[in-house]
């Protein structure tokens, strides 16, 4: 199976339809993407006329290539594309229709039984059409302009093009580092599900997310969700939720029904997590991306701790709704805590709100003893530690809020497996801040830290893992 | 009759559901409980009809015409003995909505003993198949739309988190001073129709919708009051 998918994530030959001799149609940018990402194959741009293709030199159709090619990347009219993918029959392996015009209108749905047909009595697979292209760092091939040469463990199959290209930029500014990304657009062939199989299978993949507007074969979806119980994280961005019931229902239950009920009943019987937002489906595969599930002790007391005694109370009503549990410390935390003479204003309940006056303590390290007692007395299964760096700014020196960071992460291993740690950099916008918040983001991602803006962004990452713990305490294996 | 051959059955007459008492024999090839009934063709013929069933009984036309029998006075409760069917049946017969129906008789049932009224519905998605869902009926599900789905086929630990979605599910438990409802009768019925080898799964294509409303269910079982299967 991995076999069949290697042409298309590691492609040795590739062809480009649409580019144009004069450089500066999207498939002449395709081009200069991928010999700029690295890739090393041969290239083979289509041009019925053109010698050369940006000094490549260009074929007149699929057919006449030198070797067979294992991705097409095809963007001219729909109109010309079922006659081209004929005449290439048995020599593509995968072929991405980029081009629009097809299913999404119903003048073209005709069009795209033709294509499709082309494909399959070609024995080529079918991508598209209507989407953008792939990403997929192993093969060193991109569609998208800023594309990470690292190979990471998150793999992305989107429905959507344009959101596809959201995925990538802004899981790069927030550290989700991807196995693959692929844009599948109207599904004439390929599906969520096929890719589904590709990803659980993959090695490489450990998380894997999804954004699907219509499920197409959705029965297979649901049982190869259900037959992998959760084995590799599955976060699932689901488009047009609100649909109300079926539109002519003859029963209560018809009326009922609706798209959100499915996917929702799918979420509890397979344990994917659903999100709402781009902004919780990039939250949340950081965090299964970064913190390893603790099955055997789901998620259930977490400690707040960081400054800002407002953002502590708004955060633990926040978490309270997610379901997550943030009630005060019993008495031995309380009297660990209380031993430290910790100044006042330091409140020691949980939330545990350290101002910048106490956290600035011996130059940030007071930090390590406050950590120290609630890990050991506190016993929280998560510890999500908030930074106003605002807060901070003109008051202490620099190097506190990284002693402070220093400190947890040493208690992190005197205690290890014991409690997952996620870090919240709060910020306010100003250039200078957000600078240097981008620095301590990065130290903190390259040590496998899941950083986040703010904690309702923290809030819903931890919920989803601790759903996704007691699937697996309970139906997991 | 079997399933197959109820459902060929209704296709064969043009219609575009199971009629009630098709729709309980279904059920009960599937081992849900449903009340003891007969069929009769008019109030004369009742008496002897109902001699083995015990009272109280309930009485609904039979029509194809009539989908919602209850708000048309298509059917009578609580009648204790066969006077009062013959009674119920003729007083029905004269009502203006039957005498202009095709009626093919009237349906005497035994009737269920009180309990918590539940709702156990069925779709068929065009994604993903067969869906069953469970709710607790009159107003729970009809105004709070507090009901819970899960994809065919579900497991009993589906069926239990099912009834633990429920906003409502304190009240299986005997909310308000009354007796606690056996949810293992219930889950025991999610599973006949909406589990590995249930109705559902084994009629994956037959029905677009059901509705068994209301399921009875008391301390100790659950019985089907009434069904409907819509066909595809």
């Amino acid at each position: 199976m991995l076999q069949r998918y290697a042409p298309l994530f590691m492609p040795k030959t590739v062809a480009v339809v649409g580019a144009s001799s004069k450089g500066n149609a999207l498939p002449n940018v395709f081009i200069r993407r991928i010999r700029e990402f690295g890739f090393a194959g041969d290239i083979y741009p289509i041009h019925p006329t053109a010698a050369t293709i940006d000094g490549i030199p260009a074929f007149p159709n699929l057919a006449a290539t030198p070797k067979p090619i294992d991705y097409a990347y095809i963007a001219v009219s729909a109109a010309q594309i079922p006659a081209m993918l004929k005449v290439a029959a048995g020599r593509v392996r995968y072929a991405q229709v980029v081009s629009s015009g097809f299913g999404e209108v119903d003048e073209g749905k005709e069009l795209q039984q033709q294509v499709l047909d082309a494909a399959r009595a070609g024995g080529m697979r079918l991508l598209g059409p209507n989407c953008l292209g792939i990403y997929t760092p192993r093969g060193k091939i991109t569609f998208t302009e800023i594309s990470p040469k690292e190979v990471g463990t998150v793999g992305v199959i989107s429905q959507s093009g344009g959101l596809g290209t959201d995925i990538i930029r802004r899981g790069l500014s927030r550290g989700v580092k991807f196995s693959g990304l692929v844009t599948v657009g109207n599904c004439a062939d390929v599906t969520p599900s096929d890719l589904l199989e590709f990803y659980l299978a993959d090695e490489q993949t450990e998380v894997i997310g999804f954004y699907i507007e219509t499920a197409k074969d959705g029965r297979r979806l649901f049982e190869m969700l259900r037959a992998a119980k959760a084995r590799k994280p599955v976060v699932i961005l689901k488009g047009g939720r609100t649909g109300q019931g079926l539109a002519a229902a003859a029963s209560h239950t018809g009326s009922l029904a609706g798209d959100d009920r499915a996917w929702i009943a799918l979420s509890r019987q397979t344990g994917c997590v659903l999100v709402d937002t781009l902004d919780q489906f990039i939250d949340t595969l950081l965090i299964f991306q970064t913190l390893t599930p603790q099955p055997q002790h789901p998620t259930k007391r977490v400690v707040l701790f960081g400054n800002g005694g407002g953002t502590s109370v708004l955060a633990t009503d926040y978490f309270a709704r997610l379901g997550l549990d943030v009630t005060p410390f019993a008495q031995p935390a309380l009297d660990a805590l209380a031993a430290l003479k910790l100044p006042p204003g330091t409140s020691i309940t949980n939330p545990v709100d350290c101002p910048v006056s106490t956290l600035q303590q011996e130059n940030g390290s007071v930090a390590e003893k406050i950590l120290d007692e609630i890990y050991a007395k506190g016993k929280p299964e998560a510890l999500v530690m908030h930074l106003n760096m605002s807060a901070f700014a003109g008051r202490t020196p620099p190097e506190v809020i990284e002693n402070v960071l220093k400190a947890a992460l040493r208690v992190q291993t005197h205690y290890p497996g014991q409690a997952h740690f996620l870090l919240v950099l709060r910020s306010d916008g100003d250039p200078d801040l957000e600078a240097r918040k981008r620095k301590f983001r990065d130290s903190a991602l390259a040590l496998g830290i899941p950083v986040y803006d703010e904690m309702s962004n923290a809030g819903h990452a931890l919920a989803a893992l601790q759903a996704h713990e007691r699937f697996l305490h309970t139906r997991g294996g | 009759m079997t399933g197959v051959e109820l459902i060929a059955a209704a296709r064969k007459a043009g219609r575009a559901s199971l009629d009630e008492l098709s729709g309980k024999r279904l059920l009960a090839g599937f081992a849900v409980s449903v009340p003891k009934s007969v069929m009769v063709a008019d109030a004369g013929a009742a008496t002897a009809a109902i001699a083995n069933l015990t009272p109280p009984f309930v009485v609904k036309v039979m029509s194809p015409d009539i989908l919602h029998k209850s708000d048309a006075g298509c059917v009578k409760i609580g009648l204790q003995n066969s006077d009062q069917v013959e009674q119920a049946i003729s007083a029905m017969a004269a009502l203006p909505a039957i005498k202009t129906a095709r009626v093919e008789g009237y349906l005497v049932e035994e009737m269920a003993p009180g309990g918590q009224e539940i709702v156990v519905g069925a779709v068929r998605d065009p994604d993903f198949g067969p869906m069953i869902m469970v709710g607790l009926g009159g107003i729970f599900v009809e105004v709070l739309a507090d009901v819970a789905f899960r994809i065919c086929p579900i497991t009993r630990l589906d069926a239990g988190e099912m009834l633990d979605e429920l906003k409502g599910s304190a009240i299986l438990n005997g909310a308000r001073g009354r007796k606690a409802v056996s949810r293992d009768a219930i889950m025991d019925v999610l599973l006949k129709i909406g589990g590995e080898d249930g109705l559902l799964m084994r009629h994956a294509e037959d029905f677009k919708e059901a509705d068994i409303n209301p399921l009875i269910v008391s301390d100790t079982g659950a019985v089907a009051v009434d069904a409907r299967f819509i066909l595809v």
